[in-house]
């Protein structure tokens, strides 16, 4: 095998996952030297790239003529106020500029988006489930059933129980909290397979260097 | 506290690293050794490749690609199958990224994994790619209304007038597809509230498996498709026959996730027998 700049980089590259694959049998020094490799890497790439980012956005364009672009330039400045703390007050202006843009952008897509063509589907649905078969009636029943029990469970202005017991909306709140388990466990499941995932990337990383050394 | 546990309490205490050391030799023995389990093709994916497949010849696809180079793993099948899907068809393709990372990897994958000239496709006439730009919510927003209020030039610096393919390109009333990839599960609103809502413009997105069940309730009514992790991934590699990673990928994931199956088994029958005290005898 000749060994060239590439196969010095998969080689620390191989170090690299070793060291953060060393965790699972317990913290230990080789582990941390690559968490803290790993991080500072990471804060380099990401600074080299927002700078970048800030010189063809802005400090390019503003070269040529665009002055406007100071505007948003400054703002960002003063987000660096943050870090003295007599002058961290000025850092809520692009904060609230932010926050007002963001909120503006945002709020006719989410009623009409999110909520009426959302709530439009699902009735949608039920009308047209029958014709479907037996299957997409129980489908459509049961997202209806989560859907209403699962809102249920964040209505916080009614009691959930009296002395007596649970109430009408307490039952509802108590299915919907199967449902909201059910959905955040997909959610975990997801998360889980996407762990698997990385790791198979990593060890058949390892495995082709490995095969590279040996020859194979 | 007694030192007779029982079974239950034994079974909930089991070292973890057993079950990283079962995981990781179920996952290494599939990759060495490829079992060719069968892939199974779900709604989302079939969507999806209808979406790309049903377009018109001549059709404009923008795609907000929004990779990480941290979650490359996870996104390499979607992206790698998609991009080929894109480039077999007569499709003008215009790629932009919302996040630092997608430029990066355009520029490690496209050319490389997959290289458009040997597709018969030309830069400039067939396909553009415009660069990072810091978009979210608000920059999506603004390539609806007009693409070049957000770039000027493309990821060269070549001003959008002076390339052919951008010449009746300016909003989204002339994108007749978006396929949005992200990784951030809640970006999944983007697309929904400042593309889908205002124009109608038919949507399929590309994400994380964790981020697929908040992207399902879209599908169908509001987006066409949608690839939930590299499994989806594989999906499309099958359905669409463009092989790639994660076919390979495949089986050491299907072996690989038994052992936490088998130990959530475990965990759940431990708190279980310890909650209602089974084979504990009463005093």
């Amino acid at each position: 095998m000749i060994w060239t700049i590439a196969t010095l980089g998969t080689l620390v590259a191989s170090f690299f996952i070793l060291s953060v694959l060393s965790m699972l049998w317990k913290d230990n020094p080789v582990f941390r030297i690559g968490q803290q490799a790993v991080i500072g890497a990471a804060t380099a790439h990401y600074i080299v790239l927002n700078f970048e980012s800030v010189y063809k956005n802005a400090l390019k364009p503003m070269m040529g003529g665009n002055l406007l672009l100071i505007i948003p330039l400054f703002l960002g400045l003063l987000m660096y106020t943050r870090l003295k703390k007599e002058a961290s007050w000025l850092a809520r202006y692009p904060t609230a500029v932010l926050v007002g843009v963001g909120t503006g952008v945002m709020i006719a897509g989410t009623l009409r988006g999110q909520i009426i063509d959302q709530l439009k589907a699902t009735i949608v649905d039920i009308l047209n489930a029958p014709a479907s078969g037996g299957l997409t009636v129980f489908n459509t029943v049961l997202i209806l059933i989560g859907t209403i029990t699962a809102v249920t469970f964040f209505t916080y202005t009614q009691k959930h129980a009296t002395e007596k017991g649970l109430t009408l909306l307490g039952w509802s709140a108590k299915i919907g909290r199967i449902f909201l388990m059910i959905s955040l466990g997909a959610n975990w499941s997801g998360e889980l397979v996407w762990y698997l995932t990385q790791l198979i990337g990593r060890l058949t990383y390892l495995i082709n260097f490995a095969k590279l050394l040996i020859g194979g | 506290m007694s030192n007779n546990k029982t079974i239950w309490h034994k079974l909930g205490n089991i070292d973890y690293r057993w079950l990283y050391a079962l995981s990781l030799i179920c996952t290494i023995i599939p990759i060495l050794y490829p079992l060719g389990l069968p892939v199974q093709v779900s709604g989302g994916t079939i969507g999806y490749f209808d979406a790309i497949d049903k377009l018109p010849a001549g059709s404009v696809v923008a795609v907000s690609f929004g990779a990480s180079a941290q979650l490359l793993d996870e996104q390499e099948a979607q992206f790698l199958a998609t991009w080929k899907l894109l480039f077999q068809r007569d499709l003008k393709v215009l790629f932009y990224n919302p996040l630092q990372d997608g430029t990066l990897m355009l520029q490690t994958e496209l050319g490389k994994q997959v290289i458009p000239a040997s597709y018969g496709k030309v830069y400039g006439e067939d396909y553009v790619v415009l660069g990072y730009a810091p978009l979210g919510e608000a920059g999506e927003a603004s390539m609806g209304i007009n693409i070049r209020g957000v770039y000027t030039t493309d990821w060269k610096g070549t001003p959008l007038n002076d390339l052919p393919m951008m010449k009746d390109i300016n909003s989204a009333k002339d994108i007749d597809l978006l396929i949005f990839v992200y990784t951030s599960c809640t970006d999944v609103e983007f697309p929904i509230r400042q593309w889908v809502t205002p124009y109608k413009t038919p949507t399929i997105i590309a994400t994380l498996g964790c981020c697929g069940p908040m992207a399902a309730p879209y599908y169908p009514t509001q987006i066409q498709g949608f690839l939930s992790g590299s499994g989806m991934g594989t999906e499309l590699e099958v359905y669409g026959r463009v092989p790639g990673p994660g076919a390979a990928m495949s089986d050491a994931k299907n072996i690989g996730v038994l052992p936490f199956l088998f130990f959530f088994i475990f965990g759940n029958l431990s708190y279980i027998g310890n909650r209602y005290k089974w084979g504990v005898k009463k005093q």
